[in-house]
């Protein structure tokens, strides 16, 4: 239970600082949305971690619920990073265009 | 026929110089693409018989072979030949790889590096990396080519119109041999000889190819 706690307190911190940021203009309501709604589902499965425990337990799993969450979570953080990936490639192919058309604009030419 | 050499060029200021005197007997017109050099590049295709191109920064072989491309296309090149500024490849060579476009025997024509047998290729490069790409390239790819990964083409004006790219790095060589057949163009490959200076393309820069095509994937 006390481990419970402490993760809620942390939540709370987090969304105290959330506000507090979005009070100071550092970050756009829009972000503030976004982490908020996420610390709130955070906050709700540790709520109801002992219910996710008999979940887990149910579909067979030996480990704990806790444990479900940590695989769920590390393979969101993989598609995230391949998310971050694809955009960057993206970015970068985009800066490409833009590097030649100011090349074609500039050429030079020795040629008679 | 109105030939053009595109040559991309990256910090190589030592040896631009002798690659353009030497390739400029064998084509109408010299496209130096300078990708974002640090070096006197600047200065010594001053007096260089070629038209100039400069990306402001880096991007990459296949970035910069595009824009050259691009720009022969514009100023009516009916072939266009794809050369390294490194000194590299043979100028004499230019003629063995325009000429099946121009008796109508191909559209697309390949260097080949295995095709010629005064090439001195590492040992390493030319018994397992390029075994592993000639692999990757039959049974992935579908292409059955002895050179898999050859910078050396000559581009006719079917294959001008047809090939596009999108890689700007190295994987741009596997694109290109893709579209080619998938365009249906007709494919010829002719012997041409390489001088090492360095190794050139090592493991890691192949893994780089291939995370590059399949991200390339991902994001169509």
């Amino acid at each position: 239970m006390l481990q419970e706690y402490i993760a809620l307190a942390f939540i709370l911190f987090f969304l105290g600082r959330l506000g507090w940021q979005l009070y100071k203009d550092q970050i756009s309501k829009s972000q503030f949305l976004m982490w908020t709604l996420f610390w709130f589902i955070v906050g709700i499965l540790i709520i109801y971690i002992h219910a996710i425990d008999s979940f887990t337990t149910k579909l067979g799993f030996s480990s704990s619920g806790i444990q479900l969450l940590f695989y769920i979570a590390v393979v969101l953080l993989f598609y995230w990073v391949l998310r971050l990936r694809l955009t960057i490639e993206k970015m970068s192919k985009e800066i490409t265009e833009l590097t030649r058309s100011q090349a074609l604009a500039n050429k030079n030419s020795n040629h008679n | 026929m109105k030939i053009f050499c595109v040559i991309p060029s990256w910090n190589q200021a030592n040896t631009l110089e002798k690659v353009v005197n030497d390739v400029s007997k064998f084509c109408d017109n010299i496209v130096i693409v300078d990708d974002g050099s640090t070096d006197q590049t600047k200065e010594v295709v001053k007096n260089l018989p070629a038209h100039f191109i400069s990306h402001a920064i880096n991007r990459g072989q296949g970035a910069a072979l595009k824009t050259g491309t691009q720009f022969a296309k514009e100023y009516g090149a009916d072939i266009v030949v794809h050369f390294d500024a490194d000194g590299q490849f043979r100028a004499e060579d230019l003629q063995k790889i325009v000429a099946p476009i121009i008796n109508n025997q191909a559209q697309i024509v390949f260097g080949s590096r295995f095709l010629d047998t005064t090439t001195k290729m590492p040992e390493f490069k030319k018994k397992f990396i390029m075994p592993l790409a000639r692999f990757i390239n039959k049974y992935v790819f579908r292409i059955n080519l002895t050179d898999p990964q050859s910078g050396f083409r000559a581009l006719g004006p079917l294959a001008l119109q047809e090939i596009d790219w999108r890689q700007d790095r190295m994987a741009h060589c596997s694109e290109i041999l893709v579209a080619a057949h998938r365009s249906g163009l007709t494919i010829a490959e002719v012997p041409i000889t390489v001088i090492y200076h360095e190794f050139g393309q090592k493991i890691g820069g192949g893994l780089k190819i291939l995370r590059d095509l399949f991200l390339s994937k991902l994001n169509n």
